[in-house]
């Protein structure tokens, strides 16, 4: 059989389902696309808030989309453009002091010299281990204990790549890698708000706190990905999240993909032998297939569509036990105006103000996650994206954004009970922040890890499909003996954030999977 | 349910105990699974041939017992295990092994197909951890019965007519591996053709209450028929005779082993029977498919040693003197008037090819002598007597 009449059937219309569905489709397999809602993008789509008012449904910043992927499947000529890029992080504090971290500079909040060049030396020092991180993320993970030559080579170039990084950077990368964050940061800082607002962005996401191990390896992903050769650079798409995903599907489509939107998957279709056969969709259409890629998360797609009975015992319980406990929800305003924040120039709302005042306020934060329960002192990530993209909200009007992390999966009172008290103290802390903000709420929503489970089928409503640790790693992720985009059932696999580099909207898993069916199915 | 006020001793006692303790004049006791049980009661010898020539009754409570019930039982004990259990009828008895994800042997064991939707699984190793990852997405429910159910082994040519004597009507007509229950002084009582002596025998199991009473009526019954109870020692003389592998013995329980190296898969064996790879899912078929590719690393044989010292332990060689593997059991079978011994054997040794010796050292008044004997490999078990598959069982 040539590629050619090779059927393949990809599960969710994500960025990553789309991605690897160009490339097959480019590289001449006949592919069709299957998503569950009735707007493509997944994570990554717009949402909308109230009459006239549209918000970024889950993701909203453009970070990461590998620059690569941009060029090959032309994403300018399908449509993706900026409204900003390049954005500045403003970090609020509650004196009412901002710092502004505009790429490798730092200004604000009564920064001297000296902590301007530690701000430099770290980020130099951060962007090389980073490096590391992105030449492994460009190709599928190697199997451990394989004798086969492809894997040896690859294990052969990670341990290369560890090498060639430099003494004193292989040095860092060894003591970094499995510590965490805040010793991390208390070796290069002194000063507590810095050290803060770079802590969230190990965090953001994540089920961890500054003290949590592991908390450098989130921090470095981050960092991993470049936009316009800016690395861990911000960007908001013109015409809301969507956009990217619709550029993305007009690329998939013009390689000769399929899409056919409204179409849950009720179960992947086995032969005797376990063997994919194709889909059986919600409606009772059978779809015949002759390779299924899913680009939904693992737990979801072999415990829900899959099956446990039709796998071994051993896969079930590593695949029950990847950590995917979503910790990160969403809050949307609709606004009648403007909001003015505490220390932020008005030329700096319409970029990314971030809420991490210590490193001690992100650690208290986690400390209720453990245990079930909330802080009223949350971390947030905020924008207006309606400053930069008047198509989001009516004339005069804006929408604010905010990642609200530290709002546990499994909460003791559950969501029910606790969701309008969450709101009620993201509000308050909004207002203390931005006086004067809630007099101007149109309207008000906050969506939770459960909310992200019900609307987009993720397990756990975790963002990233599985959480992005040293032991859900490499070829550990999702799971091991599972590393390298394949499943254990013949023919089904694996193209989203719970494989090999994991999550954020830079859509490698997506191209690195295509290129490894592209290799065994030919 | 675990015993009362337990922790006031080491060891459980068996509900046969004040029975066992009794007869044990040796006083000789093997911690088994927490319980205490005969090592000898009063020469292994003649418990050996009590089993050989008469019927001997072992007390084999301490084998681990668990239940699988539920509507997915039959779906769920085909994934578990690596053999064809829709074959195994309601009423029947399976030996089965089961492996780990590396397609390596965790444990041996018998399946016995109770009643629609209900399996006991009797092994050596508590399985309930492994049993409830497998149960994930299975409506079953998985129970330790262990310390519920008393159990004898009653093994030996006259066994049979024991039993009958004793009123169960119809016994005689049990095939091998057939279950059967009978009503035992107003409780149920599952007697089943099965047992670890490689003859005639039967297997019992009861509620604690009536176990006493129970065995009083059996060595009642049985006295005229020769019947004596026997020990671990013995047993482990008559399983070796009847070609049966103990689990940390005769291979490594994979979840216990240390060194990749040192566990066994199914093929490595000599279980490969035993194995269905047609079946589209079970732990450890990825692996033992790749296996059957590669090819195995250990080949199981059993071996008949010259001469008549037993070569416990002994390494084996070739002709040219390469280490080509170990013994793990081997006895001086009076039965089979022969040397015999199981072992594993690795590279460099060739099936047909090469010479297998081993290296047997033994003691003469305190001194330790050593010989180098050629030993050959024999295909069927070394007791293999018609009456174990006669049916209707023969009486006397």
């Amino acid at each position: 059989m040539t590629r050619k009449n090779k059927n393949i059937a990809i599960i969710g219309g994500g960025h990553n389902g789309l991605i690897c569905g160009s490339y097959l489709a480019k590289a001449g397999f006949k592919v069709d696309l299957y998503e569950a809602r009735s707007d493509i993008g997944g994570m990554a789509s717009t949402r909308e808030l109230a009459d006239g008012y549209t918000v970024p449904g889950a993701a909203h910043l453009l970070h990461q989309i590998d620059s690569g992927i941009q060029k090959s499947l032309k994403l300018k000529q399908h449509g993706l453009s900026y409204a900003v890029s390049g954005l500045k992080t403003v970090s609020i504090n509650p004196k009412g002091n901002a710092l502004i971290f505009d790429d490798d500079n730092i200004s604000g909040d009564d920064i001297t010299l000296r902590e301007q060049d530690q701000y430099k030396e770290f980020k130099t020092t951060m962007k090389k281990l980073s490096g590391f991180f992105k030449k492994t993320y460009q190709s599928r993970p190697p199997r451990l204990g394989s004798e086969d030559r492809k894997d040896l080579t690859s294990l052969m170039s990670l341990g290369w790549n560890l090498r060639t990084m430099g003494q004193d950077s292989m040095r860092n990368m060894l003591k970094f890698i499995a510590i965490n964050i805040h010793d991390v940061l208390n070796e290069y800082f002194e000063h507590e708000h810095i050290k803060g607002s770079i802590a969230l962005d190990a965090l953001l996401g994540n089920r961890l706190g500054p003290r949590t191990n592991n908390s450098v390896i989130t921090y470095l992903h981050q960092l991993t990905g470049d936009l316009n050769g800016v690395q861990g650079s911000y960007a908001i798409p013109n015409g809301g999240m969507s956009s990217y995903t619709q550029a993305l599907q007009n690329a998939a489509e013009s390689a000769g993909v399929t899409v056919h939107l409204n179409s849950p998957i009720k179960q992947i279709d086995l032969d005797d032998e376990n063997k994919v056969k194709g889909l059986i969709l919600e409606n009772g259409e059978t779809v015949q297939a002759d390779i299924v890629v899913s680009g939904i998360d693992p737990r979801s797609t072999f415990m829900c569509l899959v099956g446990p009975k039709y796998l071994e015992p051993g896969i079930v319980h590593k695949i029950s036990n990847i950590r995917m406990r979503g910790n990160t929800s969403k809050l949307h305003l609709a606004l009648s105006g403007l909001p003015v924040f505490k220390g932020v120039e008005p030329d700096d709302l319409g970029h990314r103000i971030i809420n991490a005042p210590t490193m001690k306020y992100l650690e208290l934060a986690h400390d209720f996650t453990k245990y079930g329960q909330y802080s009223d002192e949350l971390p947030m990530e905020i924008i207006i994206p309606s400053i930069h993209d008047d198509t989001l909200a009516p004339k005069g009007r804006h929408v604010l954004s905010a990642i609200v992390n530290n709002t546990a999966y499994h909460l003791k009172d559950g969501w029910d009970d606790s969701k309008p008290k969450i709101l009620e103290n993201c509000l308050n802390q909004l207002e203390n922040m931005a006086p004067g903000i809630k007099k101007l709420i149109v309207h008000a929503e906050l969506l939770s890890p459960v909310d992200f489970e019900n609307e987009y089928g993720i397990t756990g409503g975790h963002w990233h499909h599985g959480e992005l640790t040293f032991d859900q790693f490499l070829m550990l992720r999702p799971i091991s003996g599972m590393a390298q985009y394949t499943s254990p059932i013949e023919s089904l696999y694996l193209c989203g954030a719970g494989a090999h580099p994991g999550g954020g909207l830079m859509g490698l898993a997506g191209r690195n999977a295509a290129n490894e069916i592209i290799s065994r199915e030919s | 349910m675990l015993q009362q006020d337990h922790y006031k001793q080491s060891v459980y006692k068996t509900p046969f105990h004040e029975r066992t303790s009794e007869l044990n004049i040796l006083n000789e006791w093997t911690r088994w699974k927490d319980y205490t049980v005969s090592t000898n009661y009063f020469r292994t010898d003649l418990e050996y041939f009590s089993v050989r020539n008469t019927t001997g009754v072992i007390d084999y409570t301490p084998m681990v017992k668990q239940k699988i019930t539920g509507p997915d039982s039959a779906e769920f004990v085909n994934r578990f295990f690596t053999r064809d259990m829709n074959k195994i009828a309601v009423g029947r008895v399976g030996y089965v092994v089961w492996c780990d994800e590396q397609g390596q042997v965790l444990d041996d064991g018998t399946v016995f197909h109770i009643r629609e939707n209900e399996y006991w699984l009797l092994c050596v190793e508590r399985q309930l951890d492994n049993l409830g990852i497998a149960a994930i997405g299975f409506d079953v429910k998985i129970e330790e019965i262990t310390d519920e159910v008393a159990c004898l082994g009653v093994q030996g040519p006259t066994s049979c007519s024991i039993l009958k004597a004793m009123g169960f009507e119809g016994i005689e007509h049990l095939k091998p591996f057939d279950i059967k229950h009978y009503d035992f002084q107003g409780q149920e009582i599952m007697i089943s053709r099965t047992g670890f002596s490689g003859d005639l025998g039967y297997e019992v199991c009861m509620v604690n209450e009536v176990a006493l009473n129970f065995w009083d009526d059996l060595f009642d019954k049985g006295e005229i028929y020769g019947i004596h109870p026997f020990g671990l020692d013995a047993l482990d003389l008559v399983r070796i005779e009847a070609g049966l592998l103990v689990p940390g013995q005769d291979f490594m329980v994979a979840e216990d082993a240390i060194r990749p190296g040192s566990t066994r898969s199914p093929f490595e064996l000599g279980l490969s029977w035993l194995v269905d790879l047609s079946k589209p899912v079970f732990n450890g078929r990825q692996a033992l498919l790749e296996e059957k590719k590669r090819g195995s690393r250990y080949t199981f044989v059993k071996l008949n040693v010259n001469g008549n010292k037993p070569a416990e332990g002994s390494y084996l060689y070739n002709q040219s003197g390469k280490k080509i593997g170990n013994v793990t059991s081997a006895m001086f079978s009076p039965s089979a008037k022969a040397n015999i011994a199981f072992a594993s054997l690795h590279d460099p040794w060739k099936k047909g090819k090469d010479k297998i010796v081993a290296e047997i050292y033994y003691q003469k008044d305190l001194e330790w002598n050593k010989v180098m004997e050629e030993a050959t490999i024999v295909t069927k078990p070394f007791f293999d007597p018609d009456r174990k598959r006669t049916t209707p069982a023969e009486l006397y």
